[in-house]
């Protein structure tokens, strides 16, 4: 079991509310794959179960064959991720940001400087880069995020939900980031955006309810369902048995 | 990459945030001045320092006792900040444990504490030197039990800090627990006589206390021990200290398995 990423039978409860519900799907390498369903539908939940956020009331999720509840850290090793909006200490730049977080990850003298300050202009933060963030915007924060993904170039990204709080230019640049970082990593994304999904993705998963109503190729879907749209529409407004 | 060379991160990046924060240099400050208030109202009310240097020695401690307040404010937001502020979708997604986020948060936090523990006990010696010309071996214990006892309050605020859902709350629980509940507790063990040792209240007292009891303690009020409203037996140094290591050890492993436990959602 070698695959980015594989998800077997998650079933996640909060109390009394059932959020994922034996929730299966695999992601193989070099593959894109946005995950989309509506809001409560449990995207967040298996995206932090793949984090070692949360743990999981039965199922298993593996990065890279490794069980992320078991050997957090040596999966954790293998991902970049964003989760929800990111929040970072505010008494620290983003320079100093990225440097702590390289260094957790191993990173270390020239090469992380280098790294720094090319992922730093990837999201052109340049000219913020010595700013405490408690000055940053969300946008900022977002693009900050999306630095910190990269930095250690992992094989996997997991993001969730990245182009929130985004202006329009800052939509289109996160997206051929994303875009780009996707020819070469296996993407796992959570979105509302079905054109950001499409731009990016070349599989999607569909879910509600915490079950998975459909995973296949946006051009099978498209072929199935007229659109990506309808296929989105038309599944996740039947109602669950 | 060991976990100990990450603790080691850990504890520099965040010493750092205690050093870039306002709340060190605002307990440093208020330390200065407690110092200042009894080395000026001291002579100024009574009738100049007292003879005794163990009595201005205990009337001194009041300054680094107050580590114990740095404690609470540094720590309230340790643990409960990651979750309340969401910080922790960033730091949790990396490859470390989070018992050596939590070590590291906890050792950043008594570094600075110790900080300024070492800032009284400099204002204490200087100014026992100018005034009497000596400083009492005592000074050492008292600097010794202000470390431990600095060190149990920071395991109680990190206890309170991982079960709270945020920092405020975490501070004000910590505040409450030991300045009213275990205040009060303490002295209502103390007035009816039983044994109260096991009191972080009393503990603190330790720190002042190591100098001579209760009474040295009271006679820098110009009162002596029968300014004491009731019998009140110095609890011994040995067994404050056995407390606070209690409280320093189970307060620590209760957070840290807390944490370690504690879901992100």
């Amino acid at each position: 079991m070698r695959e980015p990423i594989v998800i077997e039978k998650l079933t996640k409860y909060y109390n009394n509310f059932l959020a994922l519900d034996n929730l299966s799907l695999t992601v193989s390498a070099n593959e894109n794959v946005g995950l989309l369903g509506p809001n409560g539908a449990g995207k967040s939940t298996t995206l932090k179960i793949l984090c070692g956020l949360i743990r999981a009331s039965s199922g298993a999720a593996y990065i890279d064959g490794v069980d992320v509840a078991g050997k957090p850290e040596q999966a954790l090793a293998k991902i970049g991720a964003i989760i929800e909006t990111p929040e970072f200490y505010p008494f620290l730049t983003p320079e100093e940001t990225l440097g702590y977080l390289g260094r957790l990850r191993g990173m270390g003298g020239d090469e992380l400087k280098r790294r720094i300050k090319e992922v730093i202009a990837l999201v052109r933060l340049q000219d913020w880069s010595k700013v405490k963030i408690e000055k940053f915007s969300r946008g900022m924060k977002q693009r900050l995020g999306l630095a910190q993904t990269l930095l250690h170039d992992p094989p996997v990204l997991i993001l969730d939900e990245p182009g929130l709080g985004l202006d329009p230019r800052g939509v289109v640049e996160f997206r051929e980031i994303i875009e780009s970082a996707g020819k070469e990593k296996t993407v796992f994304f959570a979105s509302h955006q079905l054109v950001e999904v499409t731009q990016i993705c070349n599989q999607v998963a569909i879910i509600d309810h915490g079950r998975l109503l459909a995973y296949d190729s946006i051009a099978a879907l498209e072929k199935k369902y007229k659109s990506l749209e309808s296929a989105y529409l038309e599944l996740t407004e039947a109602p669950l048995e | 990459m060991s976990e100990f060379e990450k603790l080691r991160i850990v504890i520099g990046y965040e010493f750092l945030k205690h050093i870039r924060r306002k709340r060190l240099y605002v307990i440093l400050g208020l330390t200065v001045i407690a110092e200042l208030a009894v080395l000026i109202l001291v002579p100024v009310l009574g009738d100049g320092f007292p003879d005794n240097i163990m009595v201005m020695a205990a009337l001194l401690s009041v300054g680094p006792s107050l580590a114990g307040i740095g404690a609470i404010f540094f720590a309230g937001d340790a643990i409960a900040g990651e979750f309340e502020n969401k910080t922790g979708f960033i730091l949790f997604t990396n490859p470390v444990k989070r018992s050596t986020l939590v070590i590291g948060k906890y050792l950043a936090c008594y570094a600075a504490v110790a900080l300024l523990v070492i800032l009284g006990y400099v204002i204490v010696t200087i100014s026992l030197l100018a005034i009497y010309g000596s400083v009492p071996i005592e000074t050492l214990s008292s600097f010794g039990l202000c470390l431990l006892y600095a060190g149990s309050i920071l395991s109680v605020t990190f206890f309170f800090s991982a079960i709270s859902k945020g920092a405020m709350g975490a501070t004000v629980i910590t505040l409450v627990f030991i300045m009213v509940i275990s205040a009060i507790i303490d002295s209502v063990l103390a007035m009816t006589g039983q044994p109260h040792w096991f009191m972080l209240s009393t503990n603190g007292d330790a720190i002042a206390t190591v100098y001579g009891g209760y009474e040295a303690f009271m006679e820098g009020f110009g009162g002596g021990g029968g300014m004491m409203p009731f019998e009140m037996e110095t609890p011994s140094v040995g067994l404050s200290v056995l407390s606070m290591v209690l409280y320093l050890g189970v307060g620590f492993v209760l957070s840290l398995f807390i944490s370690k436990r504690r879901q992100l959602a």
